[in-house]
């Protein structure tokens, strides 16, 4: 009872301090401290002593390596008796039992037949296997193995100090063996049923439980298949009963849940904006899973949380990962932006989760946040790790905080200090023990250490508080006094310096004649802090690709190399600093284009959408065509076969919500975005179809230009001139799209938040209405698009990395490399599948879609370049062996 | 080191030593010879108590310095003999309340007797084969027998009832034990396997076979997290009680037959007896031996040997030259052997709080006898 009682004590004290709590069963070096006390001047034993930005590593259960003792003598007195106390846990243990034991106590409603006695204990016997098939009898066997295997563990586990970790451990385990065993007959839904309802008459009520727990946890995973598999139970059982079940396999039990819940971390001071980069499209068909949805709910207990979600909008045959990339990046991006122009006060913080952690820092370096957080950062890439002179990221200067697994493959610690050592920004790492990529530990570990997932994400949050409270009381001195404004004052002066360099370039070159809006230096400095819009600078779009093959194995590269090397690039070309691109107003004329074709191809399907929100659609729409009006005229008069063999279309359904706050958007800039504003004249409503087709044309003659630029990473050094000399094109040209895509990528993203709406969408009403309106929309875009053409920039020579590997030319021993090598390129291997996916699925709710296409289109290298001359003469000799991501979008169904 | 970290790698070749070749020399259940076949079963079960003739003999007794040697020497005495088992003894246990003392023997009973007095309480009948090993659950209301006619029994002592049979080896079941909690029963057989049985229902959870030989020992840790089984392979292998994986084969250099298995009280060593007239101490997490004990004899039979805790630390152990021998656990001396048996001693149990030993022997001795000391 002493014990008992001193375990009582140390809970209650560790509970009282709070968020520390968890911190406590950590390995930290402690000791450090207590030096730390006494010697102010001391430093820890894992500074870096040319580093000082990067702040010594912290360690979360990771295990001291234990130290070779020398050889015991034998004379050393052995203890046979004194038993080593165990660690007390750092759970609620009552709490823990409690819900541990949920499914025992509430068994008897699985029961079907509840006044039936139960079965008896050696209810093997009686099973009543006559009349079943061999498939059957295989199911059961297996489901009766797993569950006497669990069985054996909950007994053997009993009493034990940490039996609720021990348990839930064991419990997954079972859990994944009944799945396998329900997999190994494909989840056929009569056999599933027939053994839940087999399982349910027979077992013996512990057993009973032991199965419940397995659906529970299973029901966690995968909810319709389990959903399926009791449907005919549930019939049965009554109402009641079913619902008493679908309550108790609501989600499985943590056995951390009580002191986790007791003990939530306080709000960040500074009340900043955690921006949550995602780490790949996300996908409706593909929830996020569990663990992040409950990240983001924990960290929303430190400030307010924006996931940025990347939707795919695809269909077809897939989207190569640099365009993913782009849409992530930019989608992270123009949020920053936005949050900016909505809360210019409020510090922003960028998560991100892997290859998120990635899309954080570069974003970090493009645009002023706070801080980041990466979680699971990825070192290693296809070609080694990071840390190159030239890798972009060594140039942050946002307080960046690492938290790698101990055992992670993207990662090692060590590699990690170097490239620590390497970066400017003041950076910590955190390093958690036995955990893997994804920061989850081991079961040896959670058994090892009486640890839960849940716990140990805590103390993972509990670092992110420490750093970032760090971080945000300094900003918060600054804050108010003069340091930050000039540190903003003197990055708008750096961009726009950089902008005016551009700018005087671009004229200067002349070989644009399609744009005379070109010609106009960027936006005056405010502009692209005001342009937060959809502006997601993703880009990508309309270069051609040679070989389809080449596109479809660029998918496969780890988009984390590509985020490297593209951003590298740009580094290279630019100064880390975010040069302004001028940025005429051709491209959003280009958007225009597009929009209005989606219109006129609307036009044909009656499309009558009631609800409230729907007039509000349209008005983005007016803004679009006005827009496109004035890029009418001035863009080439090229080949109009561009479009009519690839109609372009986009659809901007259901736009409803994100229509709403697009507009809002768009109103709420400033007209100061001077040159949107000259470039758009008082807009004519109607433009003439003939005009789309060429506006498009001009498009993909721009890109197209670009792909010399794009071969610059793999390709010989020389080619670097080359790109020097299309830039200007490049910029023009990619930016535009990449707006144009962005918009719709933007609108897609929110559109799907709100796609309550039953789909069809209203593309009909009255573009007259709201053509008032236009002007201002006009000139935002036009500032938009300079906020984000530097990364639009870099996406070429992404695409052509991606490409080069892939390409005919190149080594098929290359891709392997890469593919074996790199962490991700799982996700490059999932990411034509998503595609895939979330193409049939917008095909449901079919006006949000857009469709984009990798396709093989060799000629139109070559027939499409009547471009301006510095773009034509550097594309020759390169567009051939130079395969580049082109996107189709098809009409509208 | 003799270690390997299991699971997978495969062992050495094994050398089967010429004892393994002739087989049943085990513990004695099945040696059936001088089998008192036809003797009535309405023996009498009594305990002798001695006085004073049959002298335990202080192995390195000197009167000199008594006191200071006192520290040192345990000085158990022959306080009973228990007559009552018709055939050789297997295995003598007390319970983990002190109470009882329960012997199990190849004439297929089970005696009680009281732990302090040598009074025969009871005799549990059921086997119909001899019994080789017994195990007291924690609460020390159950026993659990391991027999050569390939079942346990669980039995009720009180009433002295068989309350589940467990049926599932193929081959004699040669040893069980219960775990500390008392819900499972670990038991090694002559198929070579380790079965897990659930006490409750007497279902076998999981079955275990990672040996080649018969499975000679098995034993659970005081938490119950893991089992030890040793085997005439001469592998131990540690499980992971839970999942029934292995975690650690201990292999000696030469590759004796192990003979016998157990952790230490607190679970951090193991003990190992093998046929090379030799108890090791292992420190198994290192996978290294701290200290091996010799001088008695050891190279047929299945010896039990033990921790003795309650006064100085001992291990304790039969042998085949009918004495029981006590070794200091620390200096690895013989601090005495005791006297008195006329067989091979092949079993030696501590009492769990008094300094009580209680040691059995084979067929031509068929008793039972209590030491005590009041050290």
């Amino acid at each position: 009872m002493a014990h008992r009682g001193a375990e009582r004590d140390f809970q209650t004290s560790a509970r009282r301090m709070g968020t520390s709590l968890l911190f406590q069963l950590s390995v930290h070096e402690r000791e450090l401290d207590l030096v730390f006390l006494d010697h102010s001047y001391a430093k820890p034993w894992s500074a870096h002593p040319d580093a000082s930005s990067a702040r010594p590593t912290r360690t979360l259960f990771v295990t001291p390596r234990r130290q070779h003792e020398s050889t015991i003598e034998s004379d050393v007195p052995i203890d046979v008796e004194t038993v080593t106390s165990t660690p007390v846990p750092l759970y609620d243990n009552q709490k823990a039992r409690s819900v541990m034991n949920e499914c025992e106590r509430h068994v008897i409603f699985a029961r079907t037949d509840a006044d039936a006695p139960p079965p008896p204990e050696d209810w093997e016997e009686h099973v009543n296997r006559t009349g079943w098939t061999v498939a059957q009898n295989k199911l059961f066997n297996k489901t009766l193995k797993a569950l006497q295997s669990d069985r054996l563990a909950r007994l053997a586990n009993e009493g034990a100090c940490n039996e609720p970790v021990l348990r839930r451990v064991a419990v997954d385990k079972c859990a994944r063996r009944v799945r396998q065993a329900l997999a190994s007959v494909s989840w056929d839904t009569k056999l599933t049923q027939w053994l839940h309802t087999t399982l349910v008459e027979t077992l013996s009520l512990p057993m009973l439980a032991a199965y419940l727990d397995a659906l529970q946890t299973l029901k966690g995973k995968i909810p319709t298949l389990i959903d399926r598999m009791l449907v005919s139970s549930n019939t049965k059982t009554g109402a009641a009963g079913a619902e008493a079940l679908s309550l108790l396999l609501k989600r499985p039990w943590d056995p951390a849940v009580g002191v986790l819940s007791h003990n939530k971390p306080s709000k960040l001071p500074g009340s900043p904006l955690i921006l949550v980069a995602s780490s790949g499209p996300s996908s409706s068909v593909f929830p996020t899973s569990r663990r992040h949805r409950f990240w983001q709910s924990q960290l929303s207990c430190l400030g307010k949380v924006i996931p940025v979600a990347t939707h795919l909008l695809s269909s077809g045959s897939g989207v190569g990962v640099l365009q993913c990339l782009e849409h992530m990046i930019g989608a992270v991006r123009s949020k920053v932006l936005e949050i900016h122009s909505h809360f210019p006060h409020k510090p922003v913080i960028l998560i991100g989760w892997n290859t998120g952690a990635l899309v954080a820092c570069h974003v970090s370096v493009m645009e002023y946040v706070t801080a980041a957080v990466c979680l699971g950062f990825p070192l290693l890439t296809v070609d080694g790790p990071r840390g190159d002179v030239d890798d972009p990221l060594l140039d942050m200067k946002t307080p960046v905080l690492f938290v790698i697994g101990q055992n992670s493959l993207q990662c090692h610690p060590e590699a990690m200090e170097d490239f620590r050592e390497k970066i400017r920004a003041e950076n910590s790492l955190v390093v958690v023990g036995g955990a893997d990529d994804n920061l989850r530990i081991s079961k040896a570990k959670k058994k090892s250490e009486g640890l839960t997932q849940s716990m140990v994400d805590r103390c993972i949050q509990d670092e992110i508080v420490d750093f970032l409270t760090g971080v945000l009381t300094r900003s918060e001195g600054h804050v108010g006094t003069e340091p930050r404004d000039q540190d903003a004052e003197k990055k708008k002066k750096a961009r726009d310096m950089a902008r005016r360099d551009l700018a005087f370039e671009v004229p200067e070159r002349g070989s644009r004649p399609a744009s005379p809006a070109a010609r106009l230096p960027a936006s005056p400095s405010g502009s692209e802090d005001l342009s937060s819009v959809s502006s997601s600078p993703t880009s990508s779009p309309k270069t051609k690709v040679t070989t389809v093959a080449s596109a479809q194995k660029s998918s496969q590269v780890g988009s984390a190399q590509l985020l490297k090397r593209h951003v590298q690039r740009t580094e290279a070309v630019l100064t880390h600093k975010q040069a302004q691109v001028p940025v005429s107003a051709e491209h959003v004329e280009e958007a225009e284009k597009e929009d209005l074709r989606a219109q006129l191809k609307r036009q044909q399907p009656p499309s009558p959408l009631p609800g409230s929100k729907a007039p509000k659609r349209p008005k983005i729409k007016v803004a679009l065509v006005a827009q496109g009006d004035p890029a009418g005229g001035p863009s080439q008069g090229g080949a109009p076969e561009a479009a009519g063999g690839r109609p372009v279309t986009m659809t901007l359904g259901q736009a409803s919500a994100g229509a709403k706050e697009l507009t809002g958007l768009l109103t709420t800039s400033k007209p100061s975005a001077s040159e949107g504003g000259v470039s758009t004249g008082p807009a004519p409503s109607v433009v003439p179809s003939s005009a789309a087709p060429s506006g498009l044309h001009t498009l993909q003659n721009r890109l197209v230009a670009t792909s010399p630029g794009s071969s610059l990473p793999g390709g010989p050094p020389s080619a670097v001139r080359p790109l020097d000399c299309v830039q200007g094109e490049v910029e023009g040209a990619a930016s535009a799209s990449s707006l144009l895509q962005g918009l719709s990528f933007s609108l897609q993203d929110i559109s799907s938040k709100t796609s309550g709406l039953p789909a069809n969408p209203s593309p009909g009403p009255a573009p007259q209405a709201t053509s008032v309106k236009l002007p201002t929309p006009m000139q935002s875009l036009g500032a938009i698009t300079t906020g984000t053409s530097t990364l639009v920039r870099t996406i070429p020579v992404a695409t052509t990395l991606s490409s080069l590997g892939a390409g005919p030319g190149g080594k098929p021993t290359a891709i392997h490399q890469l593919l074996t090598n790199g962490g991700l390129a799982k996700l490059a291997g999932s990411l034509p599948g998503l595609a895939q996916i979330s193409n049939q699925a917008s095909g449901l709710k079919v006006p949000t879609t857009i469709t984009l296409t990798l396709r093989g289109q060799p000629s139109r290298i070559t027939t499409l370049s009547p471009m301006g001359t510095g773009a034509g003469l550097c594309e020759e000799p390169t567009s051939q062996a130079l395969p580049s991501s082109s996107q189709r979008l098809p009409p509208a169904p | 080191m003799f270690v390997r970290n299991v699971a997978g790698t495969p062992g050495p070749p094994i050398t089967v030593p010429t004892q393994i070749a002739k087989k049943p020399k085990y513990r004695a259940a099945w040696s059936r010879a001088g089998r008192l076949a036809d003797q009535t079963w309405s023996f009498i079960a009594m305990a002798t108590e001695e006085s004073g003739d049959a002298k335990a003999e202080p192995a390195l007794s000197s009167s000199t310095n008594r006191s200071q040697k006192a520290s040192e020497k345990p000085d158990y005495a022959l306080k009973f003999t228990l007559v009552g088992h018709t055939e050789a003894v297997s295995s003598v246990k007390f319970s983990p309340n002190g109470e009882w003392l329960a012997s199990s023997s190849a004439d297929k009973v089970i005696i009680i007797w009281g732990a302090y007095d040598g009074k025969y309480e009871k005799t549990l009948y059921g086997h119909n084969q001899e019994i080789s090993d017994i195990d007291w659950s924690s609460d020390s209301s159950c026993l659990v027998s391991a027999s050569d006619d390939k079942t346990l029994k669980i039995w009720d002592v009180r009433s002295g009832k068989c309350l589940k049979t467990l049926k599932g080896h193929s081959n004699y079941v040669f040893c069980c034990n219960f775990n500390p909690l008392s819900n499972l029963i670990i038991s090694g057989s002559f198929d070579e396997s380790v079965k897990i049985w659930e006490v409750k229902t007497g279902k076998c959870l999981k079955t275990l076979s990672a040996h080649s030989d018969p499975v000679s020992a098995v034993h659970f840790n005081c938490n119950g997290s893991l089992i030890v089984s040793g085997s005439y392979d001469g592998v131990c292998r540690i499980w992971d009680a839970a999942s029934g994986q292995c975690l650690k084969a201990l292999v000696d250099e030469d590759n004796p037959p192990v003979s016998f298995v157990k952790f230490s009280p607190n679970g951090k060593y193991i003990l190992i007896g093998t046929l090379d007239n030799t108890l090791k101490l292992w420190d198994y997490s290192r996978g290294r031996c701290l200290k091996t004990y010799t001088g008695h004899k050891n190279e047929k039979y299945c010896i039990f040997a033990n921790f003795s805790v309650t006064g100085g630390k001992w291990i304790v152990s039969g042998s085949e030259d009918n004495l029981v021998y006590i070794w200091n656990l620390q200096t690895k001396e013989i601090v005495q052997k005791l006297q008195g048996h006329t067989d091979v001693v092949i079993s030696a149990a501590c009492h769990p709080t008094e300094n009580i030993i209680a040691s059995a022997a084979l067929g031509n001795d068929k008793t039972i006898k209590l030491w005590m000391s009041n050290y």
